[in-house]
């Protein structure tokens, strides 16, 4: 009787992993140009904290406690969060860009309702069943595989789609393959559909991968890379709600999350190898913070962030921003960084990258949103 | 499956063995919303003979005994990092956390409770209450969440709505962990005087958000930002400090109760509005919103529709919801009358439901009396047979004791459908079979439960290995409480 591989795989702290897009077999023709990467950045990250616009004249007046004093310098008004070492040489190297002043068209500062919408992107919060990145992998054609114990909304829009997160569960012996395809046999729907899952899964080899967020993206990046592999993958990170202490340098409880960001993104590189230069890997987080800090030295949930872009897709490092300014009269309802990028053209431009889907299909199918502006030319020529 | 099997699905934990299986099975689920609730559980799993008895009250402090541990652990904390004491030493670490750290043994409570309580409708309201205030170990919150769960929900499930809001609202767990601690008033002293010498002091409105939006009224309210600034007003003065003396808080709040600390120095002055109700100044404050948002419109439309899901079935009906709502406006909130509206419609619906993994995970344990966690005795032992209820949890993919978001677990199906989740099924019920050692066969659970034809046909067809036939039992759709069950 054939016997499941059991497999070793150490649940992620912090942070979990998904990979998706995995060509269906022997899947060759018309294969996408590139790969697709996102980092969901769950709380709310503080697109002023980490991008912080020190030209402009009202960001220390307001936000004192919040602003590093060792920001790494960009152009003559944007520097960078000291914990993005890593990132900072990528945009040196022409490999990185940054989005500013950027957000999903979403204004209530709902944690729950804006996460809903920067993975489902429907036109209302829980209007979608589906993620904006499922349906963009449906539409080009590429059936795949998430890596998660739950299949985040942001990847479903397929039935083909699966997930991968092997589990260590002590005293539970290999699976049996007659046995989980009785079992199938036996559901109907959406029982029989995972249970089929899980049959499929039988061919997966070991693998070990630490618990660490780069660990995770590095191995991410090992398998995106590989012929047959999977064309998008996504890491989740929380903790980005920080309404009390939230710090300004490095060992603050922002900095230490936005130095996640940076080792994934150096585990992405590194897992990568030669195919970092089709790559492009994005961050999505469902609001900005409040531009002044609160009184308990944080910030509370407001609108407009920072999308941070890295690649070798991206061949000119760039910010790109319509810098709304700070002052109170400038701020969205007088408390928030105004959005002046819908940040769905950003997706969209990455998707177009990475997928090789046309603009207009994307902005339609995807998005549902035909007019959405094409952004692909700010972040890519 | 016979109907006292099925309502115990849907409601409750399933029969344990020595439990007679009750004629009139709604009266019975009636009857268990007033069953009473010792922790029960077993001092030891190793030496496999252990009887059910109450936990014992040692390891169930009050606050302000899990306070001054608290206080302890922190002051042990700050040795091992001056070196002071051996507190630096491995075994010193080791020792500060188990005597004076609580979440591991809460979590074993909670576990047993689950297993091997009598009380199994009650338990499952209190986890479901649970999750809806949810309170994540994150803020040095672990000795207290344990807390709020016992006394903020269990012991307020007879009560009414309006009085486990406030509890929970106002418990240290809460004020912790969505940051109320530090909240002070604009126009307060306390905010006047830190501005006066430099510093930031002000509000924070993370709990008055999510007062609103998670625990209450929920966005369908269209509250404005306003709102949520004036229901962090009104909050603002709540607060706790675990390792403040008892001679300090009776000066600043006159009391000596963690559970009842309102600061008047940080509270704001003036009566506020919240969504068109004017709340009065002072402590009384947040009993007047806590009682609006209790009985408003949408707090009722969006917790019938909430329970309804979580109880009835996958897809209520609009009948089973306005069922619960009409209850709870009948009953003025009276939680009694809401739970047995949803058993009522629960026990009427013919439709599944899908189980939380953990809810499958206890079900499955009490139908084949495994032996699954390990006993009081044992909270922080190894062993390589059993693993440690921490690990299993996470596995699950769910925890009451883990870091994680105020929004808490759906109820809604697709939220826990994957193969993977599904492999977790799988390996749980072979774990169970091999380290729990199952008191009753396959065949002799199927009996008992009234098997349907389809779970049986699966069990046969799973081969003559006893652990195959146990896995796919409890992976039927029957048992899982899928759609063709």
């Amino acid at each position: 009787m054939p016997n499941l591989t059991r497999r070793e795989f150490l649940k992620a702290s912090g942070a979990s992993l998904f990979l998706a897009g995995l060509p269906m077999p022997g899947y060759t023709k018309d294969k996408p140009p590139g790969t697709i990467s996102v980092i969901v950045l769950e709380g709310g990250m503080d697109g002023l904290t980490a991008v912080p616009p020190f030209g402009d004249p009202n960001l220390l007046k307001m936000r004192k406690n919040l602003v590093s004093e060792n920001y790494l310098k960009l152009n003559s008004f944007f520097g960078l969060h000291p914990s993005f070492k890593y990132f900072a040489g990528l945009m040196a190297k022409n490999n990185a860009a940054v989005i500013h002043a950027t957000n999903f068209p979403y204004t209530l500062r709902s944690h729950f309702e804006g996460q809903n919408l920067m993975q489902g992107a429907g036109l209302a919060p829980f209007s979608e069943k589906t993620g904006w990145l499922g349906r963009a992998l449906d539409l080009a054609k590429t059936p795949g595989r998430a890596m998660s114990l739950d299949m985040p909304l942001i990847l479903r829009g397929s039935n083909e789609n699966d997930n991968f997160y092997p589990a260590s569960i002590l005293k539970s012996g290999d699976l049996i393959t007659n046995l989980i395809q009785n079992i199938s046999m036996t559901h109907e729907g959406d029982g029989a559909e995972n249970f089929k899952k899980v049959q499929q899964k039988s061919t997966q080899s070991n693998v070990i991968v630490p618990r660490d967020p780069a660990s995770l993206a590095r191995y991410a990046g090992k398998v995106m890379s590989q012929e047959g592999g999977p064309l998008a993958s996504v890491i989740k990170v929380d903790q980005f709600d920080t309404h009390a202490n939230q710090g300004a340098e490095e060992n603050g409880q922002h900095g230490t999350q936005l130095a996640i960001i940076d080792d994934i993104i150096a585990g992405y590189k590194d897992g990568l190898g030669d195919a970092w230069d089709q790559s492009i890997i994005l961050t999505l987080t469902e609001f900005g913070r409040t531009v002044s800090e609160n009184g308990t030295r944080g910030s509370d949930h407001g609108y407009g962030s920072a999308g941070l872009l890295a690649g070798g897709a991206i061949t000119k490092s760039n910010i790109i921003s319509q810098w709304p300014g700070l002052s109170k009269s400038e701020q969205f309802e007088q408390r928030d960084l105004m959005s002046t990028i819908d940040y769905r053209s950003v997706c969209a431009a990455c998707i177009e990258k990475s997928l090789g889907l046309d603009h207009d299909l994307i902005a339609e199918k995807v998005f549902f949103t035909p007019k959405l502006p094409r952004l692909y030319d700010y972040i890519f020529s | 499956m016979n109907e006292q099997f099925r309502v115990a699905q849907k409601l409750g934990l399933m029969f344990r063995p020595e439990t007679p299986l009750p004629e009139d099975i709604k009266s019975w689920a009636i009857s268990q919303l007033n069953a009473k609730s010792p922790a029960l559980g077993i001092k030891s799993f190793k030496s496999m003979n252990s009887d059910i008895k109450e936990w014992p009250r040692e390891l169930q402090p009050n606050l302000k005994k899990r306070a001054e541990m608290w206080t302890v652990y922190r002051a042990n904390r700050k040795k091992e990092r001056e070196k002071i004491d051996g507190q630096e030493t491995e075994a010193a670490k080791r020792a500060n956390e188990h005597k004076n750290l609580m979440g591991q043994k809460d979590s074993l409570k909670f576990s047993h409770r689950n297993v091997y309580g009598q009380d199994q409708l009650k338990i499952r309201f209190m986890s479901f209450w649970a999750n809806h205030f949810t309170t994540g170990n994150i803020h040095d919150n672990q000795n207290v969440i344990g807390h709020l769960i016992d006394e903020a929900i269990l012991a307020n499930l007879n009560s009414s709505f309006s009085e486990m809001l406030y509890k929970a609202t106002s418990h240290p767990s809460m004020l912790i962990y969505l940051d109320n601690i530090w909240s002070s008033g604009e126009d307060s002293v306390e905010t006047r005087e830190q501005r006066r010498n430099g510093r930031q002091a002000g509000l924070n409105d993370n709990l008055g958000r999510e007062l609103l939006e998670l625990h209450s009224v929920s966005p369908s309210a269209k509250y404005t930002e306003t709102d949520i600034r004036n229901a962090a007003n009104v909050l603002a003065g709540w607060g706790t400090d675990l390792e403040r003396p008892l001679n300090e808080m009776r000066e600043v709040a006159n009391t000596t109760d963690h559970w009842d600390l309102y600061k008047r120095t940080w509270a704001q002055p003036g009566v506020k509005r919240v969504m068109g109700k004017t709340i009065n100044q002072g402590k009384g404050g947040l009993r007047e919103l806590t009682d609006f948002l209790a009985m408003h419109e949408h707090t009722i439309s969006y917790l019938s529709s909430k329970l309804a899901q979580h109880f009835v079935s996958d897809n209520p009906s609009q009948s089973d919801i306005s069922y619960i709502k009409n209850a709870w406006k009948k009953g003025s909130g009276n939680l009694d009358q809401i739970h047995t509206a949803v058993i009522e419609r629960a026990i009427l619906s013919k439709e599944p439901k899908f189980q939380w993994p953990m809810t499958w995970l206890f079900q499955t344990i009490r139908l084949s009396n495994a032996t699954f966690f390990m006993g009081w005795d044992e909270v922080f032992d190894y062993d390589d047979n059993l693993m440690n209820h921490r690990q299993t949890y996470e596995e699950l993919g769910q925890s009451f004791w883990h870091p994680r978001q105020p929004d808490g677990y759906s109820s809604d199906k697709n939220e826990w459908l994957s193969g993977e989740m599904f492999e977790r099924r799988i390996r749980f019920a072979d774990a169970i079979y091999r380290a729990g050692n199952p008191q009753f066969s396959s065949s002799e659970i199927m009996d008992r439960i009234g098997a349907n034809g389809a779970t049986r046909d699966l069990v046969k067809r799973a081969g003559q290995y006893e652990n195959e036939k146990f896995i796919a039992l409890m992976c039927s759709p029957e048992l899982m409480g899928l759609e063709n069950a």
